[in-house]
């Protein structure tokens, strides 16, 4: 049963991208229909697994000697991520049926996305890690496309560029530490390698553990590494709440949870691990706090929270990071979804362009303003709860220093987050014509997260339960939401971390008060504009890739002879080598 | 040393192969160029069935003969229907025609 | 038996040398399919039938079918026969790894035909191949498709009776 739901999960999006392809672009209905079922069923197939998790390998295809067998699991960590993707994948689905409306190459585009939500659903669901990097590249190179879809804006292009870039410096990280593992376990199987971790030379699992953050702060654009999703904001709003919710990012952060048994002991991970999530998570609040560009504020916010989860799993909380996870595709994708309809709308990305849209559009102000709660962790919506869990695990079991920062970052999120809710739905009204409120489809998407956004913490004490029931390595134990309940609401770090939320608030409220704070900090603010340099480094990391590229460009001439020459000569270097070594 | 039947196969693959890649090196037309790679593709298919003969694993070379087999056709197909395009859209079969790379 | 080895032997080089050298495509297509059909001959010599079979049917059979519709609907075409590499720097490419690949291949001629292990054809292909099969698959999917595209614009432009 569970064999034949892993398999759906990963080849109906994959199907689908195959079936909206041969339909063509001339029938945009159809597309539309195709592309909603497909997502719809694997989504369904997902949460068909849930009950069914357990640990261990699920589902193994033997395909000889030379890679090792293809193994999926379905464990709890998997089944859960794999829901995540495919369902808040298909929610953008459905959004984009108002969205895209009379885009033309919307076969390309459907195709794209449903290709990119089965390699992510592959890419958490299998436990063989040449496999994993198969599907992890898959993801990197849909996103790639994704972003540059409107290939004839140069901005999108190089926004595009620049994110396959970045990514695939972590794909380096990904692959070394697969073959590493190969070469001293003599098998890519995950499991394997997590029975024999602690039997391994303790500076081959050093370089390990330390690839793998490098290829998941590349994946979920960490410090720093964090300047590509920003950029990526070219794409159309479905496709960024699809990479910042439901699929990319959180590739990265399911890798460090996936392998957190195995390095925890590593001298220096988890502090380095934890210093990564702090730097991204501080850093992009301030960024976000001046950020006035719609999309590349909840961006930023989305670094900002995937460090919280960076963080949490340094610190030793892999249900917390998890179970924000779980909290932030949910608010994240509302709010993108939210603020795709308000951009839709307005036609305009400024929010200095916006304001006072809150009377036009009042329904995605009302399920905004929620996501935005949530964001700032105001109970009861999911994201308080899973935010506390986060800094609870952190002041447990981590540094002081960093809880502080986080603790401050906290306050930082609340107060950029009233300031753009408050510049696009309250405020002066700017000029603009023909505001009109969600369409249908659009509302369809919209209401089951706010649903969401509202109830999903209830689900602590399940999760909890699947995690810790079905990942053997993780030694987690089962709580009941009422007992992480009681645990959150008992806590006086919960009260801290309120009060610390109320006070970005009061911020934001009081900001004609502190007038003469602010001057004083537009130094730092003009920073935080320009990314504190990481943009220029970023920058440059990218110029010289292509420079080496437009560099051996004389080497490609093009022409079949000499390419064949250019492989002869290689079968020469390789006989030779034989024949000289034998 | 005796002039054996594997001797002679030896010399058929290293025949076809070095016939394959001096085509493939200075033929200029489109379906040339699939012809080598089709006869660079015997001398291969051959040299797998007289490994499995000598090794004594007659089946798996047969098998991986066999895979070859049908690689080798689907190229060849992949390869004239990209001919016929080719011949379609810029009216020549000629390989000196068809790069477009900046230089 | 070395005398039929050899025939085949020097029968199959003069093909490929051929199908090489002529000029007109449908010769070479045709050379080709001589070449391809005294390979399996020589298979078959070998002790591989069913190898010599399906190269048979399918090399000299489908593929040479392949070929004379392609060159129909491409047509013949006068072209430089000025090589683009020079043909000196080719030749000596050639040699070169045919050397030392003959070099590699040198120790076979000492080597003592081992014992024929027992192991089944299918159970070769099938289970112990699988990734093999498992993208064979794939690459015949990929050439369907591939033929789609072939077919896909109809007519050619040069129809016969336009010249």
């Amino acid at each position: 049963m569970i064999e034949t739901l892993i398999l759906l999960t990963i080849a109906l999006p994959w199907l689908g991208a195959l079936v909206v392809w041969r339909v063509g672009d001339d029938r945009p209905t159809v597309q539309n229909a195709v592309a909603v079922g497909f997502a719809l069923a694997s989504g369904v197939a997902a949460l068909g697994m849930l009950p069914l998790a357990k640990p261990g390998t699920a589902l193994s295809f033997a395909v000889g000697g030379a890679f090792g067998d293809f193994t999926f699991v379905a464990d709890g960590l998997g089944v859960f991520l794999a829901v995540v993707a495919t369902v808040v994948g298909s929610l953008a689905v459905i959004f984009s049926v108002d969205y895209m409306r009379g885009e033309a190459q919307l076969g390309r585009y459907y195709a794209l996305v449903l290709f990119f939500i089965g390699a992510m659903a592959g890419l958490v669901l299998s436990s063989n890690l040449l496999l994993v990097f198969v599907f992890w590249e898959i993801t990197a190179l849909c996103s790639y496309a994704l972003i540059s879809f409107n290939n004839d804006d140069p901005k999108a292009v190089a926004g595009g560029i620049k994110a396959l870039i970045m990514t695939q410096l972590g794909g380096i990280g990904l692959l070394a530490g697969a073959l590493l593992v190969y070469a001293h376990t003599g098998s890519y199987d995950i499991n394997v390698f997590m029975q024999q971790a602690h039997t391994l030379p303790a500076a081959l699992l050093t370089v390990m553990a330390f690839g793998f953050l490098i290829a998941a702060a590349a994946k979920s654009a960490q410090f720093p590494f964090q300047t590509w999703l920003p950029d990526a904001m070219e794409a159309p709003t479905p496709i960024s709440a699809l990479i910042h919710a439901a699929t990319m990012v959180n590739a990265g952060v399911y890798l460090l949870a996936r392998f957190y048994p195995a390095f925890e002991a590593v001298p220096g991970w988890r502090t380095a691990v934890v210093v990564v999530g702090l730097l991204s998570a501080f850093l992009s609040a301030i960024m976000a706090l001046v950020a006035t560009d719609l999309k590349r504020v909840l961006a930023y916010s989305t670094v900002s929270q995937l460090g919280y989860m960076v963080y949490a799993i340094g610190a030793g909380g892999v249900f917390a990071s998890q179970f924000h996870l779980l909290s932030h595709s949910v608010f994240k994708a509302l709010l993108f979804l939210g603020a795709g309809a308000v951009i839709h709308a307005a036609g305009t990305r400024d929010m200095r362009q916006m304001g006072a849209l809150g009377k036009h559009m009042p329904f995605v102000r009302n399920v905004f303003i929620i996501g935005a709660l949530a964001l700032a962790g105001i109970p009861i919506l999911n994201g308080f709860w899973s935010k506390e869990l986060v800094l609870e695990a952190g002041l447990a079991h981590g540094p002081l220093w960093a809880y502080l920062v986080m603790l401050i970052g906290a306050g930082l999120t609340a107060c950029y987050t009233l300031r753009c809710v408050w510049m696009v739905f309250f405020g002066a009204p700017a000029t603009h014509h023909h505001v009109h409120d969600a369409g249908k489809a659009m509302r369809i998407a919209l209401a089951p997260l706010a649903f969401g956004v509202l109830t999903t913490w209830l689900l602590a004490g399940a999760f909890g339960h699947l995690l810790a029931e079905t990942l053997p390595f993780h030694e987690m134990e089962a709580e009941t939401t009422l007992s992480v309940i009681e645990e959150v609401v008992t806590a006086p770090a919960t009260l801290v971390a309120l009060a610390v939320v109320g006070l970005g608030l009061l911020a934001w409220w009081q900001r004609g008060v502190l007038k003469g704070l602010l001057y004083a900090l537009r130094a730092v603010a003009r920073l935080a504009e320009d990314s504190f340099g990481f943009e220029a480094v970023n920058r440059g990391v990218v110029r010289w890739t292509q420079s080496v590229a437009e560099a051996l460009r004389p080497t490609q001439t093009g022409i079949l002879s000499w390419n064949v020459l250019g492989i002869l000569a290689a079968l020469i270097v390789v006989a030779l080598i034989l024949v000289l070594g034998a | 040393m005796q002039w054996s039947f594997p001797m002679i196969v030896i010399v058929v693959v290293l025949g076809l192969l070095g016939i394959g890649f001096y085509g493939l090196l200075i033929v200029r037309n489109l379906i040339k160029v699939v012809v080598a790679l089709q006869v660079l593709a015997k001398g291969a298919m051959l040299a797998l069935v007289l490994a499995g003969e000598l090794a004594g694993q007659i089946y798996i070379g047969d098998s991986m003969a066999i895979t070859l087999i049908v690689a080798d056709t689907i190229v060849a197909v992949i390869g004239l229907a990209l001919a016929v395009q080719v011949r379609r859209h810029i009216g020549s079969l000629d390989i000196g025609h068809l790069s477009k790379l900046r230089r | 038996m070395v005398i039929v080895y050899l025939l085949v032997a020097i029968g199959v080089l003069v093909c490929a040398l051929q199908a090489i050298r002529t000029s007109r495509l449908l010769m070479a297509a045709l050379w080709l399919a001589g070449c391809s059909a005294l390979v399996a001959l020589m298979m078959y010599l070998l002790g591989a039938p069913q190898v010599a079979v399906i190269e048979l049917s399918v090399g000299a059979g489908l593929v040479t079918v392949l070929f004379v519709f392609a060159i129909n609907i491409a047509g013949e075409e006068v072209m430089d026969l000025r090589s683009l590499l020079p043909r000196p720097l080719a030749v000596v490419a050639v040699v070169a790894v045919l050397a030392l690949l003959g070099w590699i291949m040198v120790p076979v001629f000492n080597l003592k035909p081992p014992e024929i292990q027992s192991g089944r054809f299918f159970t070769a292909i099938w289970e112990e191949r699988a990734v093999d099969m498992l993208l064979q698959i794939v690459i015949i999917f990929a050439g369907v498709l591939a033929m789609l595209g072939l077919l896909a614009e109809g007519a050619p432009p040069h129809t016969p009776h336009e010249e």
